[in-house]
C-alpha cells in the first residue's frame, strides 16, 4: 500500500509537476476538467430533472413508429446482432488476465468518483426560464446529496477492503466482459424503476410510483443474453479455426444487409416473381460466371478474354440504365467484378473449384438481399419510413459506410489510374460531390433526384438518401486512400513488378492493405463523422435518433407532458453517441496496434 | 548460347541521355560485375533487363524473348529475372515467409504448402530460417537483403539482378550477403551484379564492365581489370575506389 502510494507520487512528480509551467498546465488543466463533470454531475443528478422523459420514451427513441405487433422483428434484429457479437468475442477471445482484486481497484475508483462528484456537485444551478430571465435554484439539496452519499460511501469501502484482501484469482478479460454485460441483465429482475401513471382524468400521479421493469422487456433481453453466453461458449471451442473465423468476418458484413432487408423490413414476397425471373437470372448469370472461371486457361479464351470483358462491361454499362429487374443490374455487375479477378486468381483445378463455389454463394447472397431490399414492405407506418429513431442513425451509418468505402477505394484507384478519361471520370465525381454541402445533396435526394432518375425508376426516399450519402462520404473516403497510396514508396511497385505480380495483384495484395494500414485513424474519423452527419436528415422530414428527443419528446405534452425536458434527452442522446463512437475508435486503435505490428 | 544479349541500348530521361548504346552479352552460368561513378547509367541499364525502365532505343533480347511494349513478353520475362534492390523493398505488411511465398502462390499459381516448404529451403540456404515468422521491420539489414535474396530466388529465376545489394549495409552486415551471392554463384546461376564490393568482384566475377556517362567504357576478366587496365578512365576510377 505504502510502496504503492510512494509510487504514485513519484509519478506525479515526474509527470505532471516536472516544472513550473507543467505544474500550471496540470492544476489548470485539472481545475477545467473537474470543473466540467462538476457541473454535469450537478445537472444528471439534479431534483428537477425527469429522467422519466428518456426512460419511458425508449421505444420511441429506438425504433419511432415501428407498428408494437411486429416488435418480434426488432428482438430477432437485435439478437442477431448479439449472437454473432458473441460468437465473435469467444472466437477472437483475449488471452489476457484480469485478477480479482484489479477488477475490484476498477470498481474502486468508479466509486470513489461517483463519491468525490457527490460531495463537490454545486447546490445551486441557474435557469434560464422561458423569458429569458436567469434564475438561481437549490438543484441539488442537501437530503439529495445524501441519499447518493451513503451509498456511494459504503461502495467505496466495500471495494476498498475487497481491492485489500489480494486476492490473486486470475479471470480471462473475455470471461469478465460477459460477466459485466451479466450485471444489467441480472439488475433487470431485481429493481424497481419510477413509472409514469395517469389518474383518470390524465393527470400524472406524483410521486412516480416504483414498478419492476416489464415482461416485454426483461425477457426478451434475458432470452437474448442466454443466446450470447452459449454462442460465446460456442465461439470459443472454435477458436483456433480460421475457417470459421473468416466465416464470421464476412458473416458479420453481411448481417445488418440481412436484418434491414428482410427482418426488419418484413418484405412482401411474390412467389411467382421468384420462380419466373430470380431464379431463372441467378441460373443464367451464375453459369456465364461458372464457365469463365473453367475454361479461363483455355487458350482461345485467353487470346479473347480481354475483348469479352470489355464486351461484358458495356453490356452492364447500358444496362444498368434500361429498365430491367433490378437483380440482373446487380448481378450482373457482380459477374463483372469477378470477371476481373478470375485471372489473377484461377489456376489448379481444387482452386478452380472453390472460385466457382465462391462465385456461386455471392451470387445467392446478392440475390437473396436484393429480393428482400426490393420487395415492398408489408409494414404500414405513417410516415415517409419505416425506419425511424436509432434504426434509421443505424441504417445510414453503416449503409453509408458500406457503401461509400469501396466507392472510395475505386475512386481513390481511378484518380490514380493511367486512363484519362478514367481519371477524369474520378476526379469529376470526387470534386463535384465535395464541392456541395452535405445539406444541398440531401435537399436534392429529397427533392430534385427525381428528375435525374429514368423515366418510371423511383426510389423510397431512404434509399435516395443513402444514395447521395454514399457518394458524398465516398469521396472523403477516396481523397483520404489517395492520401495512403501516396505514402507507399516508389521501392513496393517496383518489388511487385519485379517479382511478377499482375496490377491487379499488386494493388490488392501489395499497395492497397499498405495504404488502408497508413490511414485507419483517418478512416475511422471518417466513419464517425458519416454516423454523427446522419443526424442532418431531420433537414428532409426523416426522424432520426436526435430528432426524437430534440423535436418529438421536447414537444410532447400528451399523455405526458415532458416540455422543457429536452436537455435531459439531449443528455441522453449525447451519451449514447459517445458510447458507439468511443467503443469504434478504441477497437480501432486496438486493431492498429496489431497491425503496427508489420512497420517500425 | 547467351542468356542475355543487349544490342545499343539507347535510354533518355526527358532530354537527359542516361545510356548512350549499350551492347553486351552475358552466357548461361557467368557472373558479371558492374561498376563505375556515380550517375554512370548502372541502375539503369540493369532496370532495363527487366522492365522497370523502359528503353527507347535499340533491342533487349532475355532468353530468346525480345522485351518490347507487349504485357505477355514482359510478365514472361520478369518470372525468369529475379531482382534484389540496394533499398531491400520487402513488403512491410506481411511476414519474411508470406513476403518469400508471395510469388510462388499468386504468380506461379503454386499450392500454400508446397511454396511454404519451398520458403523454407530458400531462408534455410541464406541462413534465416529462424526468423520466418517475423516481420521485415524486425530484422537487421542484412537479414532484410538475404530474404530480398530468397524472395528473388522463390520465383525460380534463371538470372539473377542486383543493383548495389551492400550499399545500403553497416560493414559487419555486407559480409552475410556478400557470403549468400557467393553461394548463389558457385551453384551457377546468372548474375548481374552492380557493385562497388571490389573483394567480391576478384573472388567471383567472371567478367568486370564500367560504365560511364552512359557508356560502357571497359569490359574484361577481374585479373585484367584490376591489374592491367586498358581504358584511363578505368585506371582512374579504381585509383578513387581502391
Ligand atoms: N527517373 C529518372 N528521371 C530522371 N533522371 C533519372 C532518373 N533515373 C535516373 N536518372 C538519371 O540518370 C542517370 C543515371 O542514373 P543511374 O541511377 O542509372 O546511375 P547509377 O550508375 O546507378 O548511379 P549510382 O551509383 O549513384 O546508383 C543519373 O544522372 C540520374 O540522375
Ligand atoms: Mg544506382
Amino acid at each position: 500500500m505504502n510502496l504503492e502510494f510512494k509510487k504514485s507520487i513519484a509519478w506525479m512528480r515526474e509527470n505532471l509537476f516536472s516544472s513550473i509551467p507543467s505544474s500550471i498546465l496540470t492544476v489548470a488543466t485539472s481545475f477545467f476538467v473537474l470543473g466540467f463533470f462538476r457541473g454535469l454531475f450537478g445537472f444528471a443528478m439534479a431534483s428537477d430533472k425527469d429522467w422519466l422523459s428518456v426512460l419511458n420514451n425508449m421505444q420511441l427513441y429506438m425504433v419511432q413508429a415501428y407498428p408494437e405487433e411486429d416488435f418480434i422483428r426488432v428482438w430477432i434484429s437485435v439478437g442477431l446482432a448479439l449472437v454473432f457479437a458473441g460468437m465473435s468475442i469467444g472466437l477472437w477471445k483475449s488471452t489476457e488476465e484480469s485478477s480479482l482484486s484489479e477488477v475490484f481497484s476498477k470498481f474502486l475508483r468508479v466509486s470513489l468518483a461517483f463519491l468525490f462528484f457527490t460531495v463537490v456537485a454545486p447546490t445551486f444551478s441557474s435557469v434560464t426560464d422561458n423569458d429569458g430571465i436567469i434564475q438561481t435554484e437549490e438543484s441539488f439539496p442537501m437530503e439529495t446529496r445524501l441519499q447518493l452519499l451513503i451509498p456511494s460511501a459504503i461502495l467505496v469501502v466495500v471495494f476498498f477492503v475487497l481491492k485489500n484482501l489480494k486476492l490473486n484469482y486470475k479471470f480471462n478479460k473475455s470471461d469478465l466482459l460477459c460477466f459485466y454485460l451479466a450485471i444489467p441483465i441480472v439488475l433487470m429482475w431485481i429493481i424497481k424503476l419510477p413509472t409514469i401513471q395517469l389518474d383518470s382524468s390524465n393527470q400524472r400521479i406524483f410521486p412516480d410510483p416504483l414498478m419492476p421493469i416489464a415482461d416485454t422487456t426483461k425477457t426478451p433481453w434475458t432470452i437474448i443474453f442466454g443466446l450470447f453466453l452459449a454462442f460465446y461458449f460456442i465461439g470459443s471451442r472454435f477458436k483456433d479455426s480460421k475457417n470459421i473465423k473468416r466465416t464470421m468476418s464476412i458473416s458479420w458484413v453481411l448481417l445488418p444487409l440481412f436484418i434491414f432487408s428482410w427482418i426488419f423490413k418484413k418484405p412482401e414476397i411474390d412467389l411467382p416473381t421468384i420462380l419466373g425471373q430470380d431464379i431463372p437470372i441467378f441460373i443464367g448469370i451464375f453459369l456465364i460466371g461458372a464457365l469463365t472461371i473453367t475454361f479461363i486457361n483455355n487458350p482461345v479464351v485467353e487470346k479473347y478474354f480481354s475483348i469479352y470483358l470489355g464486351v461484358l462491361i458495356a453490356i452492364t454499362g447500358i444496362a444498368l440504365f434500361i429498365s430491367i429487374p433490378i437483380l440482373l443490374k446487380s448481378a450482373l455487375l457482380l459477374l463483372v467484378l469477378f470477371t476481373i479477378v478470375i485471372p489473377a486468381v484461377s489456376s489448379s483445378t481444387k482452386g478452380k473449384r472453390n472460385l466457382i463455389i465462391v462465385w456461386g454463394v455471392s451470387l445467392f447472397t446478392l440475390s437473396v438481399l436484393i429480393r428482400g431490399g426490393s420487395s415492398d414492405t408489408q409494414i404500414i407506418v405513417q410516415q415517409q419510413s419505416i425506419f425511424g429513431g436509432f434504426s434509421l442513425t443505424w441504417l445510414l451509418a453503416i449503409f453509408g459506410t458500406y457503401v461509400s468505402f469501396p466507392l472510395g477505394v475505386l475512386l481513390a484507384l481511378g484518380r490514380n489510374s493511367k486512363l484519362p478519361i478514367v481519371r477524369l471520370v474520378c476526379t469529376g465525381i470526387i470534386e463535384l460531390t465535395r464541392s456541395v454541402p452535405y445539406i444541398t445533396w440531401l435537399f436534392f435526394a429529397s427533392v430534385t433526384m427525381a428528375v435525374f432518375l429514368p423515366e418510371g425508376v423511383n426510389f423510397e426516399l431512404v434509399v435516395r438518401v443513402l444514395m447521395v450519402t454514399a457518394f458524398f462520404s465516398g469521396a472523403y473516403f477516396a481523397e483520404n486512400i489517395r492520401g495512403g497510396l501516396q505514402s507507399i514508396p516508389k521501392g513496393q511497385y517496383e518489388a511487385a513488378d519485379a517479382i511478377g505480380m499482375s496490377p491487379f495483384q499488386k494493388t490488392s495484395l501489395i499497395v492497397m492493405p499498405q495504404a488502408l494500414r497508413a490511414i485507419i485513424p483517418t478512416l475511422v474519423s471518417s466513419a464517425i463523422t458519416a454516423f454523427k452527419d446522419s443526424s442532418l436528415v431531420t433537414i428532409i422530414g426523416l426522424i432520426d435518433f436526435l430528432t426524437i428527443g430534440k423535436v418529438i419528446i421536447g414537444t410532447q405534452s400528451i399523455p405526458v407532458n415532458f416540455v422543457g425536458h429536452d436537455r435531459e434527452n439531449l443528455l441522453f442522446i449525447a451519451f449514447f453517441y459517445w458510447i458507439f463512437t468511443f467503443t469504434l475508435s478504441r477497437r480501432s486503435m486496438k486493431v492498429e496496434k496489431r497491425l503496427g505490428l508489420g512497420e517500425r | 548460347m547467351s542468356i542475355i544479349k543487349t544490342n545499343d541500348v539507347k535510354k533518355w530521361f526527358g532530354d537527359f541521355q542516361a545510356l548512350k548504346g549499350i551492347s553486351m552479352e552475358v552466357q548461361e552460368g557467368e557472373v558479371l560485375v558492374i561498376c563505375g561513378p556515380s550517375g554512370s547509367g548502372k541502375s539503369t541499364f540493369i532496370r532495363c533487363i527487366n522492365r522497370l525502365e523502359q528503353h527507347q532505343e535499340g533491342e533487349i533480347i532475355v532468353d530468346g524473348i525480345e522485351l518490347t511494349n507487349d504485357l505477355k513478353n514482359i510478365e514472361a520475362i520478369r518470372s525468369e529475372v529475379g531482382m534484389v534492390f540496394q533499398s531491400f523493398n520487402l513488403f512491410p505488411h506481411l511476414t519474411v515467409l508470406q513476403n518469400v511465398t508471395l510469388a510462388p502462390i499468386w504468380v506461379r499459381k503454386k499450392s500454400r504448402s508446397e511454396s511454404e516448404e519451398k520458403a523454407m529451403e530458400l531462408l534455410t540456404r541464406v541462413g534465416i530460417p529462424e526468423q520466418a515468422s517475423k516481420f521485415p521491420g524486425q530484422l537487421s539489414g542484412g537479414q532484410q537483403q538475404r530474404v530480398a535474396i530468397a524472395r528473388a530466388l522463390a520465383m525460380e529465376p534463371k538470372i539473377m539482378l542486383f543493383d548495389e545489394p551492400t550499399s545500403a549495409l553497416d560493414p559487419e552486415m555486407i559480409k552475410e550477403v556478400l557470403d549468400a551471392m557467393k553461394e548463389l554463384a558457385l551453384s551457377g546461376m546468372t548474375m548481374i551484379v552492380v557493385t562497388h564490393e571490389m573483394g567480391f568482384a576478384k573472388e567471383v566475377a567472371d567478367r568486370v564492365m564500367l560504365f560511364d556517362e552512359g557508356l560502357m567504357v571497359e569490359e574484361n576478366t577481374p585479373t585484367e581489370f584490376f591489374d592491367n587496365p586498358q581504358n584511363d578512365r578505368t585506371k582512374l576510377f579504381l585509383s578513387q575506389i581502391l
